[in-house]
């Protein structure tokens, strides 16, 4: 039987800029939140599939690409987290791991804005 | 009763063996391909030799070079290249395969037709001067290592292509100078049975930008690059070094010249060379194969958490091994239970390989003896299927 997901509060709106990993102690388990360029809020179990390290402590960074060799570019309107221990990275929109053939994904919850208050639910 | 063992030897090197274990065995190598007879074979790495050395090049030398090379009496010092690791035996040259008139291995097309081809059922063979490659990418003089080429591979496309269509030919070029070995392969890459150009590596990782003159060419022809262990790794300045310092003997380099394959490999990819060639293939001969599976568990692995540093690299390493590389099975590392080795392959794919003899050199493979615990669909891939896309066969 499907257990009921909880729903927390995390704070106000306000003080969650764009960008910047909040993490949050919810049930026991830490969650990292954080507001995307979008506009679109994310919460992301601090654990990273491919180890288990905390992920959310990672950089939070833009998508690297290139034309070919010697050519870089770097879009930030993309959030791609990067894992602290080996480096994985994970597009915050989808939550699956960038470029991979057999992508992972993080572990996400629904999170929503209600009123200028933020909730996780899990 | 004494039996002769090799009729191909000549007389004065012959012997006789009286009754021994495993006669029968020995003997059998004379049947053409015995256990799968319909299987197609391409051998991947046949290494010819001008018949008199250097002294068979002058002929095809510029007057004026050949003048030079008289006077300063390069031809008859060997250009003076000092001495490489010696083979503990004397010799990286199978004796055996001596022509019947005495003459150095593999120095005669009609013998190594009968020896090789014929004897043991091989449709087909891709040669490469070994001995033009250490002395190209070693010789003092770039200009000299540029007409040196030149003659090597008129020599052989002369002496060796015309008569017997089932060999093709890796010319070698001056890698010493991109530009030139670019002009070079422009010169004679068109050649019906040039089937693939012999890079004679120097110290400079293959995916570097020295190299992609000679890239650009290579592609413009739809020549696959081929690069094989010249001998004389570490041993001088310029040529490809060994990690930490010279080895000591023959067998120590023997066994660490994979270091130039990995290292080569992993350059190819991670510098962006293999997307700015999209079409460039690339044989590794002589380099071995089963540390290609290690190398590009550890490749990929490392990709995938730090591909925003080579942000040209735009799919796993893995998956340009598989579309562009081949490496060759000689000489082919053999764990005492065969099913081991079916195992390795596995891990890798047996779409990344091509047999290959290394005729006439000592420590050859030969078909019947080799690989034989593979599946028939992967033996005809290995075998055949994998070179004739790469050649074109």
């Amino acid at each position: 039987m499907a257990r009921e997901r909880q729903r927390f509060k995390i704070g106000c709106s306000d003080a969650l800029p764009v960008g910047q990993m909040k993490l949050v102690e919810l049930n026991g388990r830490e969650v990292g939140v954080i507001r995307l360029h979008s506009g679109e809020l994310r919460a992301v179990m601090n654990r990273c599939p491919h180890k288990g390290a905390p992920i959310c402590k990672g950089i939070v960074g833009g998508a690297w690409d290139s034309c070919g060799p010697g050519d870089i570019t770097l879009d930030k309107s993309r959030e791609v987290l990067v894992c602290p221990w080996h480096g994985f990275e994970f597009d915050l929109s989808t939550g699956k791991e960038v470029f991979w053939k057999r992508p992972a994904s993080l572990r996400m919850y629904p999170i929503e804005d209600i009123e200028g208050e933020i909730f996780v639910m899990m | 009763m004494g039996v002769s063992l090799l009729r191909t030897i000549p007389d004065q090197l012959q012997c006789t063996v009286t009754s021994m274990d495993g006669l029968n065995e020995l003997t059998n190598t004379d049947t053409k391909n015995s256990h799968d007879a319909k299987l197609r074979i391409f051998d991947c790495d046949v290494h010819p030799v001008p018949k008199e050395g250097l002294t068979s090049l002058t002929a095809y030398l510029p007057t004026a070079w050949k003048e030079r090379f008289d006077r300063k009496q390069a031809i008859h010092n060997g250009l003076n290249v000092p001495i490489r690791f010696r083979h503990p035996n004397g010799s990286v040259v199978r004796q055996d395969a001596r022509t019947p008139d005495g003459g150095p291995a593999a120095s005669s097309p009609e013998f190594l037709a009968r020896d090789l081809l014929d004897r043991h059922g091989i449709e087909g063979a891709l040669l490469n001067c070994f001995d033009a490659g250490g002395l190209l990418s070693a010789q003092t003089s770039t200009e000299e290592s540029i007409v040196l080429a030149a003659a090597y591979n008129d020599y052989f496309i002369e002496e060796w292509l015309g008569g017997d269509r089932r060999l093709k030919y890796a010319p070698a070029v001056p890698t010493q100078d991109p530009v030139s070995s670019a002009t070079e392969v422009r010169r004679i890459g068109k050649h019906s049975q040039v089937a693939a150009v012999f890079i004679p590596l120097v110290n400079v990782l293959m995916g570097h930008r020295y190299y992609w003159p000679i890239y650009e060419a290579c592609e413009e022809l739809g020549l696959p690059v081929y690069v094989h262990v010249t001998g004389i790794e570490s041993i001088f300045s310029g040529t490809p070094t060994l990690a930490m310092g010279t080895a000591d003997s023959y067998i120590e380099r023997y066994a660490a010249v994979p270091q130039v394959g990995m290292a080569s490999v992993a350059s190819l990819i991670l510098s962006g060379t293999l997307e700015k060639f999209p079409k460039l293939k690339f044989i590794f001969a002589e380099y071995g194969f089963l540390w290609v599976a290690s190398l590009l568990y550890r490749l990929d692995r490392t990709w995938r958490g730090l591909r925003h540093e080579v942000p040209w690299v735009r799919k796993p390493p893995s998956e340009y091994v598989h579309e562009r590389f081949l490496f060759t099975t000689q000489p082919c590392d053999e764990p005492d239970d065969p099913s081991e080795l079916q195992t390795l392959i596995s891990m890798l794919g047996h779409d990344v390989l091509c047999f290959s003899t290394d005729y006439p050199h000592w420590d050859n493979d030969m078909p019947d003896s080799t690989l034989r615990m593979l599946e028939p669909s992967a033996r005809k891939a290995v075998f055949f299927d994998n070179a004739a896309r790469a050649f074109r066969l």
